[in-house]
């Protein structure tokens, strides 16, 4: 099963910690020295409506719309989770229109080429983006460590399986207390 | 990496964390298992430490002493030895010509740290010979020390943050507290987690009203209607402890003879509430074996403040909810030492540990210790009255350290008439503030990061927290450079360290006496009171065994009138402005405005938040420009278009330059504490037809403030020779 991370409404304030802590931590070094408009770039957004506020981000799908509608294989599964191959992506959108949650984006980014070992900028390269899990970063999902309020976790196959098993054994007690 | 143990310069929670430094710069936080954050940390403590860098992204860092020779010239940068020789002669003169109460000074409730502020008051009142020394609790929670002090015998929180977690009830007053504190706000998390049922009464649908069992949207400015009521149910429906109320209070009969007309249909026109709600709120709360009562600005930033406060006592010790574990009222403190400033007798009618200037023995005590034959025994002036006592021709110099009333007080009109009517103006920062640009002598202090000392959490916790890095520039300790001053008016005070100032003020003040630096090494805290060596935490919650500290050991029962608030709305002004705060910012925002992760995330020129009918009646979309103008001012900000504002009401936060909504406030005060009513100003709202020219107008407006702030120390950089009369 591939893993995601979930937020629980019940425990979100509101306050975007996860917001900065993602773009800080796919940011360089993750100081926030180089935080700008520009740069700021979340994939987790934190959405207030009158009754829910929450975060938002990839589901990681196990048929993800987003990679069966990517024409150039960009998107793939690896280590339980979906991924994205930035090398083959050409910002045709198709992950963007195809996922239901909102939550798949492609922005623009200068490109960069090393020659005869010189980095020049040449023009800009698409990017799909969303969440990644933090999958190159050590410490973990950055969002889930730095949310005041533990509003963020990560769900995955033993986790899944530990509440389902707590739920049967909830409704088996329940049955008999019928 | 260096770690240097510290405590966060932002809210009153006191979060403990490290700060990682690289070759004398902070990189980073890591946050630390302290005693009232465990581990956790929100976005202006893990983002918040890049301004002692000097990034220089909203205004530039102090790094030398400026001044100049008269209102008209710019700023020139002076040597230290000029600079203490101006302030010191020029503030002898004031004292020569007017007497000592024609010179004000205040304390600072930010990074300074307490060390700071006990060597201000000290200068004040042993060097100056006045009692006019106060701090900008006075606009944020001065009604609720005013009111428990009365009430209860003190203005603290009763008990302490770890215990809302484990409270059986919370009533939520007037107090965000998910934007406010956001690491408090996983407590009540928690506390409903376990069960616990929550109140919450805010006209604002504020995050804590989604998790509430009851939610009680009152009416703007309807406060004391609503807690008379609350007492008003709880003795008719007999919901009150008699027990506890006959032992351990005072003023029943009168307190039940005021509250008996507040019935909650009484009440229902002026707060409109449905009085079942009203009776279903106080059934909850008599019925929870705990239960905490939490507020905030929402409560004191009232002409009522006061009376408020002292009603919310009311409820507490009508159902015995105080002096044990996990109940209480909980005043909770905004700037980290807030607490602290107060704590410290930077406030005009006490001592440190609150010891009154009235008193003549105290006054001995501090005499004979400070080597002075006396004190003054004349409560002094507050902040807010500075405008009209200017105006009176009674303040004729100002000292301010580390506030920026030019940004945080009301009607800045008014504000900046004040600062320009002084003689002689110090400001003394870490950042060229809005203030700054009004003083003629403008001082560079270290920031948080750069000093060491002692900060009070909000629920009376003294905390430790380590320099970083190296101070900056020329930049010496606001306390180096008070003494200094001292030293050259005539009253020698010098210190070697923070730990000395700290042992002077406990030798004075018994409730700190056993608060020493050893034991609050690395994690370690103590909470005041504390008078033993061998108490290792102090008092975890006060009025154990429910003796208050008032002179027959019993709480009063105090209830008083509504009245509704000063200024009125009329066509011209139909709406009502209340001030609130950004989650991400913090005060005058000087500090978070200079980080990069903050500052991305929230910019000028901020937003007023306004219901989707109101807006559309005045034909305004969202995240457009719009005017908001009051009595007083006018200014330009942008929509934010939202359910959780009611109707009738819009909201702006304090923190911006531009949209800056005290520009709209005016000058009521609550009779006691001189606080502003920053909750409730008639104003109206403005669509803007040519919104590209309006972006562009902020965008010039924005540019033209930054220049001027950071022109003002750049063409100072200059050293110029000293001046030989």
């Amino acid at each position: 099963m591939n893993r995601f991370v979930a937020a629980d409404p019940s425990k979100c304030i509101g306050c975007r910690t996860c917001e900065i802590a993602c773009a800080m931590a796919h940011n360089g070094d993750g100081t926030p020295a180089p935080l700008s408009d520009e740069n700021f770039k979340p994939r987790i957004r934190v959405i207030q409506t009158a009754t829910i506020t929450t975060a938002v981000m990839c589901h990681h799908c196990e048929d993800a719309p987003c990679l069966n509608s990517c024409p150039e294989g960009a998107i793939v599964y690896r280590n339980n989770s979906v991924q994205i191959d930035q090398e083959r992506c050409v910002g045709c959108k198709n992950c963007m229109m195809s996922c239901p949650f909102g939550v798949m984006d492609v922005i623009t980014v200068p490109a960069v080429r090393e020659f005869a070992g010189v980095t020049m900028t040449t023009g800009v390269k698409a990017q799909a983006h969303k969440c990644d899990l933090c999958i190159d970063r050590e410490a973990g999902q950055a969002c889930v460590a730095a949310c005041p309020t533990n509003a963020l976790h990560v769900v995955d196959a033993e986790s899944v399986e530990k509440s389902l098993a707590d739920l049967r054994e909830k409704t088996a007690i329940s049955a008999i207390a019928v | 990496m260096e770690k240097h143990m510290s405590v966060c310069p932002y809210c009153g929670t006191g979060c403990k964390f490290n700060l990682l430094v690289e070759g004398e710069k902070i990189v980073g936080v890591e946050p630390l298992d302290g005693v009232t954050n465990e581990g956790r940390l929100c976005l202006k403590g893990h983002y918040g430490f890049d301004f002692v860098n000097d990034t220089k992204i909203l205004t530039p860092r102090l790094m030398y002493p400026m001044y100049r020779r008269s209102r008209d010239k710019d700023f020139e940068r002076i040597t230290w030895d000029e600079a203490i020789k101006i302030a010191a002669t020029k503030f002898s003169e004031i004292k020569e010509k007017y007497g000592p109460d024609a010179i004000m000074t205040t304390g600072s409730s930010r990074g300074c740290g307490n060390e700071t502020n006990f060597v201000m008051q000290k200068f004040t009142r042993a060097a100056i010979g006045t009692n006019n020394v106060d701090n900008c609790a006075r606009v944020c929670h001065a009604p609720s020390v005013a009111g428990l002090a009365v009430t209860l015998g003190n203005g603290a929180m009763s008990n302490s943050i770890q215990e809302i977690g484990d409270t059986e009830c919370l009533l939520v007053f007037g107090y965000n507290v998910a934007d406010s504190h956001p690491v408090i706000a996983r407590r009540v998390i928690e506390a409903k987690e376990k069960g616990a049922k929550i109140i919450v009464c805010d006209p604002r649908k504020i995050e804590t009203a989604r998790l509430a069992d009851l939610y009680l949207p009152l009416k703007n400015g309807s406060n004391m209607a609503l807690v008379n009521a609350f007492a008003n149910v709880l003795i008719t429906e007999g919901l009150y402890d008699k027990e506890f109320v006959a032992k351990h209070t005072e003023g029943f009969d009168e307190y039940k003879k005021i509250v008996s007309k507040y019935t909650p249909e009484y009440v229902a026109d002026i707060t409109g509430l449905d009085p079942d709600d009203i009776r279903e709120a106080m059934r909850i709360y008599a019925a929870a074996p705990t239960a905490t009562i939490l507020w905030g600005m929402g409560v004191t930033q009232w002409t009522m403040g006061v009376d408020v406060v002292k009603g919310l006592s009311g409820l507490a010790l009508l159902t015995g909810n105080l002096g044990r574990p996990n109940v209480g009222v909980g005043p909770v403190r905004g700037q980290n030492n807030v607490q602290g400033s107060c704590d410290l007798g930077v406030l005009p009618n006490v001592f440190p540990g609150y010891q009154p200037v009235t008193d003549a023995k105290i006054r001995a005590k501090f005499a004979k210790r400070w080597g002075v034959k006396e004190l003054p025994d004349k409560i002094g002036a507050m902040v807010t009255d500075v405008p009209h006592l200017v105006k009176e021709g009674k303040l004729k110099g100002y000292y301010i350290m580390g506030e920026d009333p030019a940004q945080t007080d009301p009607d800045l009109t008014a504000v900046r008439e004040s600062l320009e009517g002084m003689e002689f103006v110090i400001v003394q920062d870490i950042f060229m503030t809005k203030t700054a640009m009004f003083a003629d002598l403008v001082l560079p202090a270290t920031s948080w990061g750069e000093h060491e000392g002692v900060f009070t959490a909000a629920d009376r916790t003294f905390q430790r927290f380590e320099a970083a890095v190296p101070p900056k520039g020329e930049c010496k300790h606001d306390w180096q450079i008070i003494s200094e001053i001292s030293t050259a008016m005539g009253y020698p005070m010098h210190y070697e360290n923070t730990k000395e100032i700290w042992d002077e003020l406990r030798e004075l003040t018994p409730i700190y006496y056993g608060a020493t630096y050893e034991k609050m090494e690395g994690l370690g805290y103590v909470q005041w009171p504390c008078t033993d060596l061998d108490d290792a935490h102090g008092t975890k919650y006060l009025y154990e065994g429910n003796k208050f500290q008032r002179p027959n050991g019993k709480g009063l029962l105090y209830a008083c009138e509504w009245h509704p608030p000063m200024d009125q709305t009329d066509d011209d002004f139909p709406m009502v402005l209340c001030t609130v705060r950004e989650v991400g910012h913090y005060s005058c925002r000087s500090m978070t405005g200079n980080c990069s992760a903050l500052q991305t995330l929230a910019d000028e020129p901020g937003f007023v938040t306004i219901n989707p009918e109101d807006a559309k009646r005045l034909g305004i979309k969202d995240k457009e420009l719009v005017y908001v103008s009051s009595r007083r001012g006018k200014i330009i900000t942008r929509a934010k278009i939202t359910e959780r504002t009611n109707k009738g009401a819009v909201y702006m936060t304090y923190q911006w330059w531009i949209g800056a909504c005290n520009e709209l406030t005016g000058e009521s005060f609550d009779p006691t504490s001189k606080t502003p009513e920053y909750k409730y100003s008639a104003v109206k709202l403005e669509s803007i037809d040519d919104q590209v020219w309006a972006e562009n107008h902020v965008q010039e407006l924005y540019a033209t403030l930054k220049g001027n702030l950071s022109g003002a120390v750049e063409n100072a950089s200059e050293l110029r020779a000293p001046e030989h009369a």
